[in-house]
């Protein structure tokens, strides 16, 4: 059985059955490591890749539901997003562990919406954890990438 | 490659990434019943490329635990629910999560105890029979158990005659509060790989504590430590979570059995019956002369450690000396008891005990000022430890920074302007004492490698260190290499616990640059002695002090009890800075989880099975929670050496935030600050 998808831009064949999670397909299927298990309930954000585009949580989509479909993960931007370069500048991370959700959140979220309130950031990143407790910072990063992005 | 941080482009890799060949997967089989025996396990139910460990594969080994050895690597008896009594390796994880489920164990129900305050009345059910006191050096502190009793450690500290002063004062307030259990909530899981190799054994493991698990893993599998090695990736989180021995020793066992690697990650469940933040019950009494001097202070702790002491004892020692507070008080007394009952083990906290008794010691300052009629402020600065002052615990104090601190709270509140809805706190809290710390230095064509076994978790020490060694050697940060801590190759270091790896490793990084002088190595070792007699609390609680002050500014709806709170600002004396967007880091993230230990954070026990094991009934703080102001400052010195700041301003925020309900009248004697506590303080004002 397997899953036919555009994973970070590539055609890519996911040997894995349908009802496997995505999170699993991508990161032991594909060795993906930037898709993090981490609460396994879809509440904390760190294993969000974008599917189509709009950030989803891989622990609670089925591998299924992306046949077809366009799937990035943080490995897809390539190492120098402006996003990216916004939170090394800003220094918006401690261990990192949820720094690739953050990122693709807000890749998206500058997509949507080009210069975000200090509201509309929390709110956008309301399903993203970071337990170091760096979001002051993270803040700081995205409007550092909004500023960067519309000019 | 674009030069990036790894933790940005993702390439960032965890022990939850370590894999070796032919590796297997492990699962637990935990007790369901939180004080059980354990009657027979069966295991003929596994298919044949399972590899079970049970308690006739482990009935050589004897018992580990870094302060007190009591755990066994499959236990006999359940001490909490999710205690492990069998262990399954198979080739996948869901294969061994199958496997584990069709481990059938018989049990006999014992009875449990679920308070600290019950465990040490007459009659409560006893945990362990013995206590046998942990051989360790770097971790010793002198265990007192109580025999008989579920007391494994007793710290008591006496200064002057407190009873004597405490009746003679003018003013007396005597007070209780609670902390409940939390969880650390690290992102990345517990996550270790163990492999065999001609009797030798390697761990690559998210750990604080490599040389500290060594030394535990040596002593139980009878080898020479030299035999064990401990590699630590970069962990993704901690707080305190990954500290001392935890799945790594049956993990190990079941590595041996199953002649193959064995990886364990645990699931979120799991987390929360690994390791949890001491529940505290404290009486405070505070004595004063009418004008507001302080003259004596009783302060009696029962420390909940859970199933096994771990380092329990040590968190009930700090404790038991913060909860003093920064203040001369002649006469002063405390008692805290670590002691074991039938919840999961609970051990380092980010604060290590400080959090608890300052919220008890703090808060009952202000209630003693109001008695008195003064501001809390006054009070406490009429009576702040200055230079040259002694400590309760006989140490006279240097490089002392109280007042600035609590004045600088003070100020960013607006608190002289106007108190109502304001609160403080300020405190003293002491680093690992005694302690050593060795890092080498070595020249290399391009730049220098730098070994030191502080390891990484997210706190920056690794670029504190690049730092402090580029400055040091005149060369580029970027030319100073920091391998991951391997036990094999990396010098010695106590552990990389409170707020203690950039004071040391930067002093210990100058003797090494000194002797690499012009040539290819050069090794560096700082050691700092003390610690404290467990029976009188006399001796060196610290080499050096974190020094700190919070100040908050909360407003109540009192119709519905919902607690906003408007501003908080931190204030950490630092001395000096060598990271400063780390610093800065730090505190947010102290200040953060302080907020959440306040407002929400609670493991909520029935029975003492975890009600709420999962981050959707456990919230930690989203990034909606942040106050609409949130401050800090970093108080620095010329000249000054550097104090860790890693923690410092955790432990003021909910003493803060409680004392700025008191100044509404709402008096909250336990956290966290619900909509229901606070209702209930509207309804009883």
């Amino acid at each position: 059985m397997s899953v036919t998808v555009i994973l970070n831009g590539r055609l890519t064949v996911l040997d894995c059955a349908p009802a496997t999670m995505l999170l699993d397909a991508l990161r032991d299927g594909e060795g993906l490591t930037s898709v993090r298990a981490t609460c396994g309930i879809g509440v904390c954000g760190a294993c969000t890749v974008l599917l189509d585009g709009e950030p989803v949580t891989s622990c609670l989509t089925m591998a299924g539901q992306a046949e077809g479909r366009a799937i990035t993960t943080l490995e897809g931007l390539g190492g120098s997003d402006p996003v990216q370069r916004a939170f090394a500048a800003e220094h918006a991370f401690q261990c990192g562990w949820c720094t690739p959700g953050f990122v693709l959140t807000v890749k998206r979220l500058l997509e949507e919406n080009p210069d975000p309130g200090e509201e509309e950031i929390a709110e956008a990143l309301g399903g993203n954890l970071c337990r170091c407790g760096s979001y002051v910072n993270i803040a700081a990063a995205v409007r550092r990438a909004a500023k960067e992005l519309r000019a | 490659m674009s030069g990036l941080d790894p933790r940005v482009t993702g390439e960032q890799a965890y022990a939850v990434d370590v894999t070796r060949p032919r590796m297997l997967h492990a699962a637990f089989v935990r007790s369901p019943y939180a004080h059980a025996r354990v009657t027979g396990v069966d295991a003929s139910a596994l298919p044949p490329d399972c590899v079970a460990l049970l308690p006739e594969d482990v009935a050589g080994l004897g018992r580990y635990g870094c302060q007190a050895r009591d755990q066994r690597v499959l236990t006999d008896v359940a001490r909490h629910a999710g205690d492990i009594v069998a262990a399954v390796a198979a080739p996948t994880r869901r294969a061994a999560q199958s496997a584990a489920r069709r481990v059938s164990v018989d049990y006999r129900e014992l009875p449990a105890v679920f308070d600290a305050v019950a465990a040490v009345a007459p009659g409560a059910p006893l945990l362990h029979a013995d206590t046998a006191e942990s051989a360790k050096e770097e971790v010793s502190i002198g265990v007192r158990p109580l025999p008989g009793t579920n007391v494994c450690h007793r710290f008591r500290l006496v200064s002057g005659d407190a009873a004597r002063a405490m009746a003679e004062a003018d003013v007396v307030v005597s007070e209780a509060f609670r902390t409940p259990s939390a969880a650390h909530v690290p992102m990345e899981p517990h996550a270790a790989v163990a492999e065999w190799d001609d009797g030798r054994l390697t761990l690559w493991t998210g750990t604080q504590t490599p040389f500290n698990m060594r030394a535990d893993l040596a002593g139980l599998f009878a080898m020479a430590p030299e035999d064990i090695r401990i590699v630590v990736p970069m962990m993704g989180g901690s707080f305190g979570a990954k500290t001392f021995v935890r799945t790594e020793a049956v993990l190990a066992a079941l590595a041996r059995k199953a002649g193959r690697p064995v990886k364990a990650v645990l699931d979120r469940t799991e987390e929360f019956l690994t390791l949890n933040r001491h529940p505290a019950t404290m009486r405070v009494r505070l004595g004063a002369t009418r004008d507001g001097t302080l003259v004596a202070k009783e302060l009696d702790c029962w420390v909940d450690t859970g199933a096994y002491a771990d380092c329990g004892p040590g968190v009930a020692t700090k404790l038991g000396y913060a909860g003093v507070g920064p203040y001369r008080i002649p006469h002063v007394r405390v008692d805290s008891l670590a002691i074991y009952t039938n919840l999961p083990p609970n051990g380092a906290y980010r604060g290590y005990g400080a959090m608890q008794s300052i919220f008890a010691s703090e808060r009952t300052m202000d209630v003693l000022a109001a008695r008195l009629g003064m501001s809390p402020l006054e009070l406490r600065r009429r009576n702040l430890l200055r230079d040259g002052d002694r400590f309760a615990t006989g140490e006279v104090m240097h490089d002392v920074h109280f007042e600035e601190c609590l004045q600088a709270a003070a100020d960013a509140v607006g608190y002289e302007d106007d108190p109502r809805g304001k609160g403080l706190c300020v405190l003293l809290k002491g680093m690992q004492t005694p302690s050593r710390a060795q890092v080498s230095v070595e020249r290399t064509p391009v730049g220098f490698v730098v070994r030191s076994a502080s390891t990484e978790m997210g706190q920056g020490v690794k670029r504190s260190i690049q730092l402090m060694a580029a400055q040091l050697l005149g060369c580029e940060p970027g030319q100073v290499v920091i391998p991951d801590p391997d036990t094999a190759v990396t010098p010695f270091d106590t552990r990389t616990t409170s707020s203690r790896s950039t004071h040391m490793m930067g002093r210990a990084l100058e003797v090494a640059v000194a002797d690499l002088g012009d040539g290819d190595h050069g090794f560096g070792e700082v050691v700092e002695e003390g610690g404290l007699d467990p029976d009188t609390g006399q001796g060196i609680a610290s080499s050096h002090w974190h020094q700190g002050a919070a100040g908050a500014h909360v407003s109540v709806d009192e119709e519905t009890g919902k607690l906003t709170v408007e501003h908080l600002h931190g204030v950490a004396y630092a001395g000096k800075v060598v990271n400063r967007p780390g610093a800065a880091l730090q505190n947010d993230g102290s200040m953060l989880m302080g907020l959440g230990t306040a407002l929400f954070e609670a493991i909520e026990f029935g029975d003492g099975q975890v009600a709420n094991a999962n981050l959707s009934d456990y919230n930690v703080p989203a990034p909606g929670d942040v106050p609409a102001r949130f401050t800090h400052e970093i108080i620095e010195r010329e000249g000054a050496e550097v104090h860790g700041l890693g923690e410092t301003v955790l432990p003021p925020v909910p003493a803060a935030i409680g004392n700025a309900l008191a100044s509404l009248g709402l008096d909250v004697r336990e956290l966290p600050f619900t909509a229901e506590r606070v209702l209930g303080a509207v309804d009883a004002r």
